[in-house]
């Protein structure tokens, strides 16, 4: 039994090293290279479109204003399998307006969809999004490390990106059944793949399609959204706890306090 | 008449905006509390405004029926929606008079959702519109 446990521990333990990717320290060419790639870097304001509002049904699409391009994308709700149909036709309990309450962000995609701007940061082997609402960071990794094949679920899930020609394909995986992800039951094999690609020098374009064997017939295209590029902006704060007056009661029916004024920090 | 329908106008611009952002913008909560249905104005002196997240306070101070104040408290888009649309934490000070049109909370509480506010000069303070900021 000891001589077994002692072989096993020797085993693992150099196999799981030599699974988890490790990136390499960037070299001048690595730098160079990244000029050859479109540039995304920047502020964007998030535009109207498909994608990241998270509705079903195409709900999700936002007004236009800013001056963004008025492309009411509409596309039609997912086909839910029959088993996923029957789940989000029974009573879910009103965890979304208890968790919003309680400034939880929402998860993806809908956090790229928020009336907030976000702002690409791109470096060899990685695009870093940094997401002003909520103050949130999604990490994608553009090294060739595959996707991993039992992610831990996450808000934001685990993403790799790889280039084909010029658009960014992000694929992501591994969710957690998070508060205003999606507005229908998904199973922790969904994937969410989003093509990045510039529509003109400051318009972006992410393209959403999200698939899941268990949850959906086929593919659910949500769409693209389109962001505006404002070379002038940078990221706000937002620290959603610095004067949330909102609370959900025990049956998670938000509501709004309003006694005590001086109680904001300011 | 002119500045009616200029406030319509502006009205619905705002109506708008909110409508087609349902589901994004101001989307920290639901407007449960608030009744949607329904505006009411009502005339004070700015108290404190919270220029913060998630979303900005304006309190003001009201005369009530009884010879007193009032404080009433009214929720507006946060401090990253507004500073990109001309508003500043300097916005409105204290001892600011102003006229707020609001929908009011469903709860009775003195307060609701900040749809407009009105200064003595006539100047119209508006949460929605155009991005200012290039």
């Amino acid at each position: 039994m000891q001589i077994g446990f002692l072989a096993v521990s020797v085993v693992l333990g150099p196999f799981a090293a030599a699974q988890k990717p490790v990136r390499k320290a960037p070299t001048a060419a690595d730098w160079t290279a990244m000029s050859k790639l479109p540039d995304f870097t920047g502020v964007w304001e998030t535009g109207p479109g498909g994608g990241g509002g998270g509705r079903a049904g195409g709900r999700g699409a936002a007004a236009a204003k800013g001056g963004a391009p008025a492309v009411p994308v509409r596309p039609a709700g997912p086909s839910l399998t029959p088993a996923y149909a029957a789940k989000a036709q029974a009573p879910q309990p009103r965890a979304e307006e208890n968790e919003t309450a309680n400034c939880l962000p929402p998860g993806m995609p809908a956090i790229m969809g928020q009336p907030y701007p976000i702002e690409i940061l791109m470096t060899p082997g990685k695009v870093t999004i940094v997401i002003e609402a909520y103050t949130q960071v999604r990490h994608i990794f553009t090294d060739g490390r595959p996707l991993p094949e039992d992610p831990d679920p996450t808000f934001f899930g685990t993403s790799v990106g790889h280039w084909e020609g010029d658009t960014l394909v992000v694929e992501s995986v591994g969710f957690e059944q998070t508060p205003r992800g999606l507005s229908f039951p998904y199973s922790d094999k969904m994937k969410i793949t989003e093509r990045f690609k510039l529509a003109d020098p400051d318009t972006l374009s992410i393209e959403t399609t999200i698939s899941d064997p268990e949850a959906l017939a086929q593919p659910y295209s949500m769409g693209a959204r389109t962001f505006k590029r404002h070379r002038s902006w940078t990221i706000a704060e937002y620290i959603c706890e610095e004067n949330n007056r909102n609370f959900a009661d025990q049956n998670g029916k938000a509501g709004i306090k309003l006694s005590n004024p001086l109680a904001s920090p300011k | 008449m002119k500045r009616s329908m200029k406030f319509g106008l502006q009205a619905a611009v705002l109506a708008g905006a909110i409508a087609g952002l349902s589901g994004v913008a101001l989307a920290h909560h639901s407007f449960a509390a608030f009744d949607v249905t329904t505006e009411k104005v009502i005339t004070g002196t700015v108290k404190k405004f919270d220029y913060t997240n998630p979303h900005t306070w304006v309190w003001i101070d009201v005369a009530n029926d009884q010879g007193g104040v009032d404080t009433w408290g009214f929720e507006g888009m946060s401090p990253n929606y507004l500073g990109r649309r001309g508003w500043t934490r300097s916005t409105l000070k204290p001892g600011d008079k102003i006229t707020v049109t609001f929908r009011p909370m469903k709860d009775g509480e003195k307060g609701g959702m900040w749809v407009s506010g009105k200064r003595p000069n006539g100047e119209v303070l508006m949460m929605g519109g155009a991005i200012t900021d290039p």
